[in-house]
């Protein structure tokens, strides 16, 4: 025990897997085990089919998978109940996905509210912070479907971040935009899950950004 | 904020929203609608025929005898003799033998020719302002004549031939208001009432010429009304036949310019009121031996015309089922197309932690929102059409309904329209509910 803690191998993760795969059909998809610390950065690339989008909806819980575990914090995800399991969803992770869906009845503020209000953590003043910091302020009060795509997006990143979860998994997020806004908004991930404490875990296979992450794993590999 | 949430997806949905939401305000409308209608109806033609025991008029229709009688809406079968009719004031079995004249009205305002008693005794009416009629051609208004007409004591005006429409004025003989009537809610606020000597006095050649038909008025338009002759007989006999209110007409002037036969006047009818239950097994029977009378009761008319109204009102009430069931049904394709165009959203609101409760919940609260916006703006349309509709029925068939009635079923109805829209809203919120957010995602995100 004594050895183990002096070289980290009892170290609390965040995120630690075991063995998990899932079944489409008669096709078997096995994942490479992932131990992820907290604040850390994680790049998950691979082709189509590869499985990615199957993995980042196990590790956030949204999607069981056939054989393994998936803890997050040191809770087995899929031995909770579905409602105990919605509530640590809200609490702990936050999404961002390549099309950017909101509740079209709502504003912009309304939307980064009910995010929080469905986690009981409603704070106005988070919402502001984070709206100055993307520049999107004045467009607090306007529907979420006057909104350009690019501003979608990075409405959404700001959803992702308003209830500070210990992680952000962001499926292709890039992979809709032109390279100037894909750079934009893979800064504004970094950046603000940096400033946040926030683990960030990316799924892609946009080669636009795989130089921008030192640790990546590469679903190919397996 | 889940309110909030379920209100603005109605908003933001006018065109199916607001089917649902019409469809039901419509069928909520129109229960209330016939529920008001057959409840005021029911209940003033019961508070009116419960006034008079027994109409004696002449031989015909015995409804339309009450109708026009009682109601003042029909026209009469005919007239009678006053003196053929006398035996009921001095019957012991009879409280109050009132008799009436028609045959004119002024702006659609039916002229009633009787005495005082008609006012104090059947209606409780009360003169709010002025006096009694006592000389003929003075008449007492009741107050929705005074208030629509705007006259007032002093006042004089000429009275038609004719009880609805009417042929030609009677330009020689000028009625003039004396007394104006508190308001009753009755059919009496409604009516200009005046002595029989007025109505014989308008009318001297009719008692020559026999009953006067209403309904052919028009024939009457070569009348030449001659004003100089004989004015209304002596009052000693109209206080004679309501023995019991001769006191009451002690201070009555009478005009004995000339006299004509008793035997030769003619009323209406007798509005007849008994002061034994024995004499509701006597009395129909002597007046229906004799050949030119027909007594008709009020209470009975008015159960058969009620019967023959019902089955027509309920064929309504099952329309209105129909619009219902049809508003449910649009409120459940509202709502599963809702969860069609929302499932991203749905699936949004999962990732972001929502649990299904909350979202079964916020489904469940649109069908509240729908079933509650619809009921209460059925509620109001109903009244607010009732409202006008009485207006319409106060105007043409002088006879007081409104909007402002309310029933307990109605708060019934409103509640258990909100809980079927609720309940409509389980079925698609169980569909929200098995919503596969990982497949979802998959597919379009």
């Amino acid at each position: 025990m004594l050895l183990a803690y002096i070289f980290g191998l009892n170290q609390k993760k965040l995120i630690r897997t075991n063995n998990i795969s899932v079944k489409y059909g008669d096709i078997d998809i096995k994942f490479p085990n992932i131990n992820l610390d907290y604040g850390g950065q994680l790049l998950i690339i691979g082709k189509s089919g590869s499985g990615k989008t199957s993995l980042l909806n196990i590790l956030g819980g949204l999607l069981a998978p056939e054989t393994g575990n998936v803890l997050v914090n040191d809770v087995d995800l899929f031995s909770l109940t579905n409602n105990k399991r919605d509530n640590f969803r809200g609490q702990q992770i936050g999404f961002v996905f390549q099309t950017p869906h909101f509740i079209k009845s709502l504003s912009v503020n309304d939307n980064l509210k009910f995010s929080q209000y469905m986690s009981s953590k409603v704070n106005q003043s988070k919402i502001d912070i984070l709206l100055k910091k993307v520049d999107l302020n004045h467009l607090k009060n306007s529907s979420i479907q006057n909104l350009s795509e690019g501003e979608k997006q990075r409405i959404s990143i700001i959803r992702a971040l308003v209830n500070q979860p210990s992680i952000i998994f962001a499926d292709e997020p890039t992979s809709a935009l032109d390279d100037g806004s894909c750079y934009n908004v893979v800064d504004l991930l970094t950046n603000l899950s940096q400033e946040n404490n926030t683990t960030l875990v990316i799924v892609t296979h946009d080669k636009r950004i795989k130089d921008k992450f030192p640790n990546k794993i590469n679903l190919n590999d397996f | 904020m889940i309110f909030k949430l379920a209100l603005r997806n109605i908003i933001t949905r006018p065109l199916s929203s607001g089917l649902s939401v019409v469809l039901l305000s419509s069928s909520i409308m129109v229960i209330i609608l016939s529920m008001l209608t057959m409840k005021q109806m029911k209940y003033k033609f019961n508070e009116n025929a419960n006034k008079i025991d027994l109409v004696v008029g002449a031989k015909g229709s015995r409804l339309q005898s009450v109708l026009c009688n009682v109601f003042h809406i029909d026209y009469p079968n005919g007239n009678i003799k006053l003196n053929e009719v006398s035996f009921l004031a001095k019957h012991p079995f009879v409280k109050s033998a009132i008799p009436i004249s028609l045959g004119d009205s002024y702006k659609k305002h039916r002229i009633i020719g009787t005495n005082p008693n008609f006012i104090t005794h059947i209606y409780n009416g009360s003169i709010s302002k002025g006096n009694i009629f006592i000389k003929p051609l003075e008449v007492v208004i009741g107050s929705n004549v005074a208030a629509k007409l705007k006259l007032d004591i002093g006042d004089s005006f000429n009275g038609s031939h004719g009880i609805e429409e009417s042929t030609h004025d009677h330009e020689d003989f000028l009625y003039r208001v004396v007394g104006i009537l508190s308001p009753t809610g009755e059919i009496i606020d409604q009516l200009i009432v005046t002595s029989l000597e007025s109505v014989w006095q308008v009318h001297p050649d009719d008692d020559k010429k026999g009953s006067f038909d209403l309904k052919t008025a028009e024939e009457h338009d070569h009348h030449i009304h001659d004003h100089k002759s004989e004015i209304s007989k002596n009052n000693k006999e109209i206080t004679t036949f309501d023995l019991k209110t001769a006191e009451e007409h002690d201070h009555h002037i009478h005009d004995h310019k000339s006299e004509i036969s008793k035997n030769n006047k003619e009323i209406t009818a007798v509005l007849v009121n008994y002061n034994s239950p024995r004499a509701k097994f006597t009395i129909p029977g002597i007046v229906n031996q004799k050949n030119a009378l027909m007594g008709a009761e009020p209470a009975i008319e008015i159960k058969q015309l009620l019967e023959l109204i019902e089955p027509a009102v309920n064929i309504i009430y099952v329309l209105s089922l129909f619009i219902f069931g049809l508003s449910i049904f649009s409120i459940l394709v509202t709502l599963l197309n809702s969860m069609k165009d929302r499932k991203y959203e749905i699936s949004m609101m999962r990732v972001g932690g929502a649990s299904i409760r909350l979202i079964f919940v916020s489904i469940i609260l649109e069908g509240f929102f729908i079933g509650l916006i619809g009921s209460i703006s059925g509620l109001i349309l109903g009244h607010s059409i009732m409202g006008i509709m009485a207006r319409f029925l106060n105007l043409n068939y002088n006879y007081q309904f409104t909007g402002l009635v309310f029933d307990r079923l109605e708060f019934a109805l409103l509640f258990m329209t909100i809980l079927i829209g609720m309940t409509t809203a389980i079925f698609p919120a169980i569909t929200a509910y098995r919503l596969d957010i990982s497949k979802t995602l998959k597919n379009k995100i």
